[in-house]
C-alpha cells in the first residue's frame, strides 16, 4: 500500500527531498562566512553575553555584518510548512476534481483506511522533510543564538521540534480543507488563512504563557541585562508597583532637563523602577515541546474531522 | 448464496439541484446482462451511484448482494464499478495500477485482470494511453476483483466503434471468466442491443420500463390502420402510445395475446423504438391515474 501511495505521491515526494537539498546546500555556504566571521571577531570571548568592556561593539559588528542574513532564516522557516499545506489541500481535493475518488472509493478498502494510508505516507514524508529543516536552521543559526538566545519569535519559530509540528499541522489543515471543499485552490486558499490564524493565535496568546514569566527589576531607567531572554514586557513602574504611562514619563524626563539633573538620577529618587517581564533562554526545550504538543494535537484534530468528513461525503 | 445482485424499494436521491432518482423499484436478477438506458440526466448514473455507496439514498434502500452499499464497505469487495469516464490515476504506469488495485481490495484476482488485458504494455504511463486502452484498464480493474456484480457508466461514450467492440469483446470474456451480473447504463440502445437479455429503461428519475428484451419485443406490437374511433381490441393490454398521421392511426400496445383483428395490420417493433416511445412521459398511460375513458385498453 505504502508503495502504491509513495508511487502516486512521486512528484511532492521528489519535491520534498529536493527541498531539503537545496537548504542544505544553502544553509552550508550560507554559514560559512558567518561561522568565519564568529571566530575571527573572537565572540566567543564575549559568551555568555556580558557587560565586559568591548563586547557590545564585537558583538555588534557581527550582528551588523549579517543583519540581513538572520531575518532570512525566518523566510525560509515557512518553507515546510508551506509545502505541506501545498501537499495536503490536493490530496483529495484532485482526486474529486480528476474523479479518481471513484476509483478509489469503489475498491474494497474503506474511504477511512484509504484516507488514513495516504495521509500517514505524506506525514512521515512532512515531517522528515520539516525536521530536516529544523535542524539546518538550528546549526545555522547557532551563532546568533549564542548572543540572542533561541527564545524570541525570530529564533523560536524556525528551530527543533516545532517545525515538524507546524508542518503535520499544516498538512492537516489541508487535507481537512480539501475534503470539506473538493476544490484544490479554494482548499489552499482556506487551509493556508486557517492555518497562519492557528499559528499567529498560538504564538501570541497561548506562548507568552506557557510557564509564568520571570521578571528583573532595576531601579532608575536603566535596563536590566536580559540579553538571551524573551522580553514580553518592559515598563516602569513607581514604588507601589503601578505602571507609568509614556506621557508622564516624558513628562518627568523634561522636567529633569530643565532642572538640569541627571534623569536617571531623578526617577531613581523618585522610587521608580524598570521593571522587565521575560521567559528565560533555558526554558527553550520546555516550549518547544508545549508548542510542539498543541500543533499535534490541532493536527490530529483536523485529521480526525477529515476521516468523519470523508465518510459521509457523497460523491 | 442466492442473494439478489441489485434490489431497489423506493429508492430516491435529490442533489441540490433536484431529483435526480424518484421511487425507483426494481430487481436485476442474477446472471442478467441488463442495459440501463435512458436520455442523459435520466438518473442512471445516480443509480450506479447508489448501487456503489458513493451516494446516500435520500429516501427508499438499495440492496447489493443483499448489503447495503453506504453503510457496507463489505458489499464492494464483490462489486465492479468502471466509473464514466474511466478516471484514472494519470501518473502511474499500468502496472502500478494494477497494483493498487491489488493492495485495494481483498479479493484480487491478478492473473485475470492481465490477461483480459491483452496488448496494453505494463509499463506504459496511463496519461499515454488510448481511450479504448483506458476503458480497458479501467474494466480488467473491475473485473480483477472477480465481481458477482459489474457496474459499467456509459462505458462507450469516449470509444470509436473498434474500440468499442474490442471493449465489448473483452467483457464477454471476462464476464464469461467471472459470471458475474452485468449493469451497463447507456444512452445509446444501439450498443446495449447488441449484449443485454434485460432492460431497464429510466427517465426523468423514474423506472419506466424494466424486464427481458425478448418478452419485452414479444409483447409489444405496432398495429396501423384507417383513422377510427377507439374500441376495445381483442389481446391488447395496454395501448402506450398512439399516433395519427392523415387518414391513419399507428399504436405501440402491449398485449397479452396474439392479435387477430383484421382491419389492423400488425408489425413487430424495435428495441430502440420501444425505449423511445416509454421515454416520452407525456405520452404515457399513467398505470396508477389512467385518465378516465380514453385510454383504458383492456382486451
Amino acid at each position: 500500500m505504502a508503495w502504491v501511495i509513495a508511487r502516486q505521491h512521486r512528484l511532492q515526494l521528489f519535491g520534498m527531498a529536493a527541498i531539503v537539498a537545496f537548504a542544505a546546500l544553502a544553509t552550508l555556504v550560507s554559514s560559512l562566512p558567518i561561522r568565519a566571521a564568529y571566530h575571527r571577531h573572537a565572540l566567543s570571548s564575549c559568551l555568555p553575553p556580558t557587560s565586559r568592556s568591548g563586547c557590545d561593539l564585537i558583538v555588534s559588528h557581527f550582528q551588523s555584518q549579517f543583519s540581513v542574513a538572520g531575518p532570512l532564516t525566518r523566510y525560509f522557516a515557512l518553507v515546510p510548512a508551506l509545502a505541506a499545506l501545498f501537499v495536503g489541500a490536493p490530496l483529495v481535493a484532485r482526486e474529486f476534481e480528476h474523479g479518481t475518488h471513484r476509483l478509489a472509493w469503489t475498491q474494497s478498502i474503506t474511504r477511512r483506511r484509504w484516507l488514513l494510508s495516504k495521509t500517514l505516507v505524506l506525514t512521515i514524508a512532512t515531517a522528515l522533510t520539516a525536521a530536516a529543516i529544523g535542524a539546518l536552521a538550528m546549526w545555522w543559526r547557532q551563532p546568533f543564538d549564542a548572543l540572542e538566545g533561541r527564545m524570541s519569535p525570530a529564533a523560536f519559530d524556525v528551530e527543533g521540534i516545532v517545525v515538524p509540528a507546524y508542518a503535520v499541522c499544516a498538512l492537516a489543515v489541508g487535507i481537512l480543507a480539501g475534503v470539506a471543499l473538493r476544490r484544490t485552490v479554494p482548499a489552499m486558499t482556506v487551509a493556508l488563512a486557517a492555518f497562519v490564524l492557528l499559528r499567529l493565535g498560538v504564538e501570541k496568546l497561548l506562548r507568552p504563557h506557557y510557564l509564568a514569566p520571570a521578571h528583573q527589576t532595576a531601579a532608575g531607567i536603566a535596563r536590566p541585562p536580559v540579553p538571551r531572554e524573551w522580553v514580553l514586557d518592559d515598563e516602569l513602574v513607581t514604588s507601589t508597583g503601578r505602571q507609568i504611562s509614556t506621557s508622564l514619563q516624558d513628562q518627568a524626563i523634561v522636567h529633569a532637563q530643565r532642572a538640569q539633573i541627571d534623569a536617571q538620577q531623578y526617577m531613581a529618587a523618585l522610587g521608580w523602577r524598570r521593571v522587565v517581564t521575560y521567559q528565560p533562554e533555558e526554558r527553550f526545550w520546555t516550549f518547544q515541546a508545549i508548542e510542539a504538543g498543541i500543533f499535534v494535537v490541532l493536527a490530529l484534530l483536523a485529521l480526525a474531522g477529515a476521516l468523519w468528513l470523508v465518510r459521509r461525503t457523497p460523491s | 448464496m442466492a442473494d439478489t445482485p441489485l434490489e431497489a424499494v423506493g429508492l430516491a436521491k435529490r442533489f441540490r439541484r433536484g431529483w435526480a432518482l424518484r421511487d425507483c423499484t426494481l430487481t436485476i436478477p442474477e446472471h442478467a446482462i441488463v442495459g440501463l438506458a435512458g436520455p442523459n440526466g435520466a438518473g442512471k448514473s445516480t443509480l450506479l451511484g447508489l448501487a456503489v455507496g458513493l451516494l446516500e439514498p435520500t429516501a427508499g434502500s438499495i440492496a447489493v448482494l443483499g448489503n447495503d452499499p453506504w453503510r457496507d464497505a463489505q458489499t464492494l469487495s464483490r462489486v465492479g464499478y468502471v466509473p464514466q469516464d474511466a478516471p484514472l490515476y494519470r501518473s502511474l504506469t499500468v502496472a502500478e495500477t494494477l497494483e493498487f488495485a491489488r493492495v485495494t481490495n481483498e479479493q484480487w484476482d491478478g492473473d485475470l485482470a492481465s490477461e483480459l488485458l491483452l496488448r496494453v504494455r505494463s509499463e506504459v504511463k496511463v496519461a499515454t494511453l488510448t481511450a479504448g486502452e483506458r476503458a480497458r484498464l479501467s474494466l480488467s480493474l473491475a473485473l480483477g476483483k472477480r465481481p458477482a456484480l459489474l457496474l459499467l457508466d456509459e462505458p462507450f461514450a469516449k470509444l470509436d466503434p473498434l474500440a468499442g467492440r474490442e471493449f465489448l469483446g473483452m467483457l464477454m470474456d471476462g464476464v464469461a471468466a467471472t459470471e458475474s451480473t452485468v449493469v451497463i447504463a447507456s444512452h445509446v440502445v444501439a450498443d446495449l442491443e447488441r449484449v443485454c437479455d434485460h432492460i431497464v429503461l429510466l427517465s426523468d428519475g423514474a423506472v419506466r420500463l424494466q424486464g427481458n428484451v425478448d418478452e419485452l419485443l414479444g409483447t409489444h406490437r405496432l398495429l396501423t390502420g384507417a383513422r377510427r374511433p377507439l374500441g376495445t381490441i381483442h389481446g391488447v393490454e395496454t395501448v402506450v402510445r398512439e399516433r395519427h398521421s392523415g387518414r391513419q392511426l399507428t399504436l405501440l400496445v402491449r398485449t397479452n395475446a396474439p392479435v387477430l383483428d383484421p382491419t389492423w395490420s400488425v408489425d413487430e417493433i424495435r428495441l430502440d423504438e420501444l425505449l423511445l416511445a416509454y421515454m416520452a412521459p407525456e405520452r404515457l398511460p399513467t398505470p396508477r391515474s389512467p385518465e378516465p375513458g380514453r385510454l383504458r385498453w383492456h382486451g
